[in-house]
């Protein structure tokens, strides 16, 4: 009986042009016959437009030029392409986030307790859109809206109430969008602290920040791009001098490659606004070592698991790259990219159960990808804020994916992948070229003005749609086995006595607060806002005197004027 | 001068405005649908992000519009639907149809077509269907 060895290296041994000869013949006298007698089933494209081969090999990576010391190299060092972090998640795991809000801060506080009880690490505060808009929940614009898609926030009093028993410092970061409101909501989160406390080192807070993008993409906007850009720098150059340890900025790719754009060109605008912003920040005399530690990206792919993984690893590449090369960034902190997350799949309305193994998927892919701070969608999220049972069913997806499966044993698990290296070099040309189309058209403002970023959106957007609609792209309950879509009544639904409460207490606070000190900080916030002095101190000073969300946005309103919607499509 | 024709007299190309109304932010399916429906040959004009329901209903009469499509995705729609229709029919605009878009449950759609709401299309309606329903009923109104 023999025993079955492996067997001997062949000798000499094999080189990467035999590798390219054998895929070519494989190709012609295996896959091609067996794929004349049963085709292919559909076009293999990703959304990105990059063809799908049948098979990659290491003539894939020999065409593609890939040298893994060059583009590789090891986690927490340059290029940081495995990882932002050296010991990943063995040692430093992705933090389980969680994005909640809804009706007011007395009911969303019991929700905030009940995550953290099964293990939240993060919570990102969702507003309503009243408070993301900068109105306050009396006036007439907030009609039907307040407490709907996130909680409301008028003054610091709601803040208290939101976080009461839970101090700032017991979870690993709190924080929220405030996209258009950057200096209130990091004013809010500080001010919360001083109420406390807990010093600002003692705490993390995490925002979005990142107003850039809503013009193109998520709606929120309330000023002109200009001085709303000068704004978000403004909680950055704050943080710089007084809590270095926050992040007061994430630049999104999410809503951009959602709307349309696609994760490449999406990655591509997203560090075009990245780059305005930094550049607002150097030239206020800040060093790109002070100012990069403290922005975050949140890039985004729903569509391609691969696509997703390769994303981050480009992303991670071209970050460093950019900070050392175009910047001059000496420390690792300014270089290493970190990364949050929102786990989506395709959700669909039909069967919303289903949508749990999708955002799993989804998520999975982006903690593969080595993502820092991971968020994962309810599965009803896009028709509702999320119930408790489907908040603690995304909470333990995450936690799943943190310990289970061994998917979070040894850093960077698919590098080295051929199918997963090749795609990385090709998302990281389309991102690079997509930068460079960008700045060719005048950077991240003239992205908004002329209408280049809304329009790569609708065109990516319909081209999305024809390929649902023709099953190009094939989707379960969708178009493969469709079913009926299913909203629930609980959409998005708003909370009346919420309402009440929230209204009742704005009266309140309006009538109690000391009206001289409140007026005289709204004075010091219009003073350095007209002289363009960083309006941080003086809306610190007026949100602990309990000026108004809306108070304080007015001023700006006055200064700047509002944006004007965009009429295209 | 001819003589007219036998022919039945050409009916105007069908226009629509496609509008955002609240605070609501999320404008892709808006204009994917304003894109298809321009594509099926029909006037679209689209209001761009948040409007009033009176800047809407002025709008719609200014620019003589057969339907007026509305995207709400942020839950408002019980207040601002209602509220529109009855904006129109004071305006003197109740041959301006309404139709709705987006994140509706479908417990709403009776009351919202009972104060006026001519159809409701969820999100993930082929655009196939939004054009077909729109000739048809047009043609009929």
């Amino acid at each position: 009986m023999t025993v079955l060895k492996r067997p001997d290296a062949f000798l000499p041994p094999t080189t990467t042009e035999d590798v390219a000869a054998e895929s070519a013949r494989w190709t012609a006298e295996t896959y091609s016959p067996a794929a004349a007698q049963s085709p292919e089933h559909k076009p293999f494209v990703t959304d990105i437009g990059i063809a799908i081969d049948p098979l990659y090999t290491p003539a894939h990576l020999e065409r593609a030029g890939f040298d893994y010391l060059r583009d590789l190299g090891f986690p927490g060092e340059y290029p940081f392409t495995r990882g932002d972090r050296p010991g990943m998640n063995r040692t430093d795991p992705f933090v389980v986030s969680a994005y909640s809000g809804f009706g007011d801060a007395e009911a969303c506080n019991q929700r905030f307790r009940k995550l953290i009880e099964i293990g939240t690490e993060q919570i990102l505060v969702a507003l309503d859109l009243p408070t993301q808009c900068g109105y306050d929940s009396d006036h007439e614009m907030a009609t039907a809206e307040v407490g709907n898609v996130g909680v409301a926030i008028d003054t610091l009093a709601d803040m208290e109430l939101l976080f009461d028993g839970i101090p700032a410092d017991s979870i690993k970061r709190i924080g929220t969008l405030g996209n258009s409101i950057g200096p209130i909501v990091l004013a809010l989160y500080a001010a919360l602290g001083e109420k406390q406390g807990i010093g600002w080192h003692r705490y993390d807070v995490n925002l979005q920040n990142d107003p850039l993008k809503e013009y193109i993409a998520r709606g929120t906007q309330i000023l002109p791009p200009e001085p709303a850009a000068k704004l978000a720098s403004d909680a950055v150059a704050w943080c710089i001098e007084h809590a270095p340890n926050w992040s007061p900025m994430t630049v999104c790719v999410n809503h951009i490659n959602a709307g349309g754009a696609g994760s490449s060109m999406g990655t591509a605008i997203a560090l075009a606004n990245a780059r305005h912003y930094i550049e607002l920040l150097l030239a206020r005399g800040y060093s790109i070592d002070q100012v990069a530690p403290l922005l975050h990206m949140f890039p985004d792919e729903r569509h391609d698991f691969f696509v997703s993984i390769a994303n981050l690893r480009a992303l991670r590449r071209i970050w460093a790259r950019m900070m050392k090369e175009t910047y001059g960034a000496t420390r690792p902190e300014a270089m290493a990219c970190r990364t949050t997350v929102y786990g989506h799949g395709q959700e669909a309305l039909a069967e919303p159960l289903n949508n749990i193994p999708r955002t799993a998927f989804g998520t999975l892919a982006y903690v593969l990808g080595g993502a820092t701070y991971v968020y994962l969608a309810g599965y009803d999220e896009a028709v509702s804020t999320p119930n408790e049972n489907s908040a603690r069913v995304a909470l333990r997806t995450l936690q799943i994916i943190a310990h289970e499966h061994g998917f979070s044993d040894t850093i960077d698990p698919l590098g080295g992948s051929y199918y997963v290296e090749t795609l990385t070099t090709q998302i990281e040309q389309q991102i690079l070229d997509g930068m460079a189309q960008v700045e060719r058209i005048g950077g991240a403002l003239a992205a908004i003005s002329t209408g280049f970023g809304r329009q790569t959106m609708t065109e990516g957007a319909i081209r999305r749609q024809r390929a649902i609609d023709s099953g190009a792209r094939p989707w379960v309950t969708v178009n493969k086995w469709p079913q009926m879509p299913n909203v629930p009544n609980t959409a998005f639904r708003g909370d009346d006595k919420a309402t009440g409460r929230q209204l009742a207490r704005l009266a309140q606070v309006k009538a109690s607060r000391d009206q001289l000190r409140v007026k005289a900080a709204l004075a010091e916030v219009e003073r350095a806002t007209a002289e363009d002095c960083n309006v941080v101190p003086s809306v610190l000073e007026a949100i602990r005197a309990y000026a108004s969300v809306g108070e304080i946005v007015d001023i700006w309103r006055r200064r700047f004027g509002s944006f004007v919607p965009s009429t295209g499509f | 001068m001819t003589a007219a024709t036998s022919k039945p007299p050409q009916r105007r190309r069908i226009r629509v405005l496609i509008a955002k109304v609240g605070l609501d932010g999320h404008d892709v399916g808006a204009r994917v649908v304003a894109r298809g429906l321009l594509d099926a040959g029909m006037e679209v004009i689209y209001t761009g992000l948040r409007r009033t329901t009176e800047e809407v209903v002025r709008a719609a009469i200014e620019e003589d519009v057969d339907w007026v499509g509305v995207s709400i995705l942020s839950g408002a729609h019980r207040v601002l639907l209602p509220k529109l229709r009855r904006l129109l029919d004071d305006s003197g605009a109740s041959d301006i149809r309404i139709l709705a878009g987006g994140v509706i449950p479908q417990e709403d759609i009776p009351s919202l077509q009972a104060s006026g709401v001519a159809k409701v299309f969820l999100s993930g309606t082929p655009i196939a269907e939004i054009v077909d329903y729109l000739v048809k009923e047009t043609a009929h109104g």
